[in-house]
């Protein structure tokens, strides 16, 4: 079995001037490949968990950090944010706040001109970057003339151009229409699937994640509280409900159903099935 | 309202002769006007210049949005001649031309007017048209090539970046204020909108700064660029033909102490008395202006 790609081992985190920890003894692991999503109500500690990985905390904000991170077999206390670059990718929920050069392909040669990869390479790696995340074309436009799904994509190949392990996304999709959401999850699920890269995702949309993470962690107040497969955890529709937290609508409604004895077998968390279900079910009390 | 209002300047896409200049001979050009402006009082010399960078913006294909950011010079042209008229910085004896009641107009000013209108006009003109005519990712690239510090000609690059960003803002921020029932429109509509302007600011620079050290901003290594600037022999020829000629005619003014032209061109009374009121009625139709927008309901 391979060594885990993040470890969070006991970790425990208050902001610089803050008494209240945001993380409280944190333990996770998250292996290679794999398509984790983090759920939680704002203020559970999620971006806090997040920043925790790429090293900015507390590299760059400060605060006081017990306990220990591994990220890729480094300890992220001894490393510089720009080092761990090389190995996270990070792309917040603003895509139009991560945007500082005057075209799309500057976008993504930055983090490379930083990293001093040389020209001849660059020429390389930006267009092919951008048929990653289907930009191709826009190479001279100005990022903030592109959509919200557009931008956000932008930022995401501003970090894979680095070609970093692991990719974390914090709310991503929060400020994008339906659309932009779709493009950005697809791409993902992409660079999960053909790539093996590493995706964490910080999200509120439980049906998207239902549909594409391998594992849910979810937090409330600073601690992990359930960490399990989307089958595990979207099906504890009760638990989720004392904790305000969403399920899946077919989860929702298939649990209501079994409490009226209305639905046999096991309660569906995506959509699709749910309905097949429900047909079925129709066509047995019709005929 | 637009929400996009374009920046007045910014670069104009094009493929002329100058737009493919780099930005090196330009930048010796900008910097040798305002070195020959500053060290000659000849009006010939410094109409001269502003002409010659006039003709290169019609070359470049800039006329229109050069003519349209030089509106910023009435009023500086007004206010300028018209003062140099009624209290002229040279010394006395001033000689009368005329009188508007109480007030006394003099000629010996005009002169040295034409002469700071001329230095403006000459460098505004010329930078314009480098600004207009040069992709400013070229112009950073050269910056650090020119060993310009990483994190300053970032700074410049962003500002540059951020304007056209904090316009809209402004425009969003004024939007919803509107829609509360508050003023929508001059200057006075502005200011209330600047407090959530810059927090918004604030955050933004916040969360662009953990997205930039995200990407190895802060790399203590060997940067390098994506942006190829080569210089061709012609823009060798651009800057040589620069250095020289400026070289020339700042040398020559400086021999001849500026090469003051004031005693040779001499302005008839009933011009100066017509300039200065041609001057003071446009100084004061912009005053009313402005005045009248930032008070319009």
């Amino acid at each position: 079995m391979p060594e885990p790609i993040v470890i969070f081992d006991d970790v425990s985190y208050a902001y610089p001037g803050t008494e209240e920890l945001a993380l409280r003894g944190v333990s996770l692991e998250i292996q290679a490949g794999e398509y984790v999503a983090i759920l939680g109500l704002n203020g559970a500690g999620k971006t806090t968990l997040g920043l925790c990985v790429n090293g900015v905390i507390p590299t760059m904000l400060g605060g006081e950090l017990t306990g220990t991170v591994t990220v890729a077999g480094l300890n992220v206390i001894e490393y510089p944010v720009r080092e761990m670059a090389k190995v996270v990718g990070m792309v917040f929920d603003n895509p139009e706040f991560q945007m500082s050069q005057m075209s799309v392909a500057e976008e993504v040669a930055l983090g490379l001109e930083n990293a001093g990869v040389p020209y001849e390479d660059m020429k390389r790696i930006i267009p092919e970057t951008l048929e990653l995340v289907g930009l191709s074309g826009y190479e001279e436009r100005s990022p903030l003339g592109l959509s919200g799904g557009q931008q956000q994509r932008l930022a995401i190949a501003a970090v894979l151009a680095m070609k970093p392990n692991i990719l974390i996304m914090d709310e991503p999709t929060s400020n994008l229409d339906p659309i932009g959401k779709q493009e950005v999850f697809d791409m993902a699920a992409k660079l999960n699937r053909e790539r093996g890269m590493t995706v964490i995702v910080i999200e509120h949309e439980v049906e998207v994640m239902a549909r594409y993470a391998d594992r849910v962690i979810v937090l409330d107040k600073g601690r992990v509280i359930m960490n399990g497969t989307p089958d595990d955890i979207f099906t504890r529709v009760t638990e989720l409900a004392t904790l305000n937290l969403r399920v899946p609508e077919a989860a929702r409604v298939a649990t209501l159903l079994a409490e009226k004895d209305l639905w046999q077998g096991p309660v569906p968390i995506r959509t699709e099935p749910a309905i097949t279900a429900v047909n079925e079910l129709l066509g047995a009390t019709h005929a | 309202m637009s929400m996009q209002m374009a920046l007045p300047i910014a670069m104009i896409p094009g493929n002329s002769l100058i737009h493919r200049i780099t930005p090196l001979p330009k930048m010796i050009w900008v910097v040798g006007y305002i070195v020959l402006a500053f060290s000659t009082t000849n009006i010939v010399i410094l109409y001269s210049m502003a002409l010659f960078a006039f003709l290169i913006a019609v070359i470049s294909g800039v006329t229109r949005p050069l003519l349209k950011a030089c509106v910023i010079l009435v009023p500086i042209a007004s206010s300028l001649l018209a003062l140099q008229i009624i209290a002229p910085a040279v010394e006395k004896p001033w000689t009368s031309v005329g009188h508007i009641g109480a007030l006394a107009l003099y000629g010996n000013g005009v002169y040295y007017g034409f002469v700071l209108l001329g230095r403006i006009v000459a460098s505004l003109i010329m930078a314009l048209v480098v600004v207009m005519t040069t992709h400013p990712s070229d112009l950073f690239t050269t910056f650090a090539k020119l060993k310009i510090p990483y994190t300053f000609n970032f700074m410049l690059a962003m500002t540059l970046q951020l304007i056209p960003v904090f316009q809209r803002e402004v425009g969003i921020i004024m939007s919803a204020q509107k829609s509360r029932g508050m003023k929508g429109r001059g200057f006075s509509a502005v200011l209330p909108s600047f407090v959530p302007v810059f927090v918004g600011a604030i955050e933004r620079v916040q969360q662009l700064s953990i997205s930039l050290e995200s990407r190895g901003f802060g790399s203590a290594g060997i940067k390098t660029s994506y942006r190829q600037v080569k210089s061709r022999p012609s823009d060798w020829v651009v800057a040589i033909v620069g250095v020289v000629a400026i070289a020339t005619l700042a040398t020559m003014s400086i021999m001849r102490g500026t090469w003051n032209l004031s005693t040779v061109i001499l302005f008839p009374h009933a011009f100066v008395f017509w300039l200065f009121v041609v001057a003071a009625s446009v100084f004061a139709a912009v005053i009313l202006v402005t005045v009248f927008y930032m008070f319009k309901r």
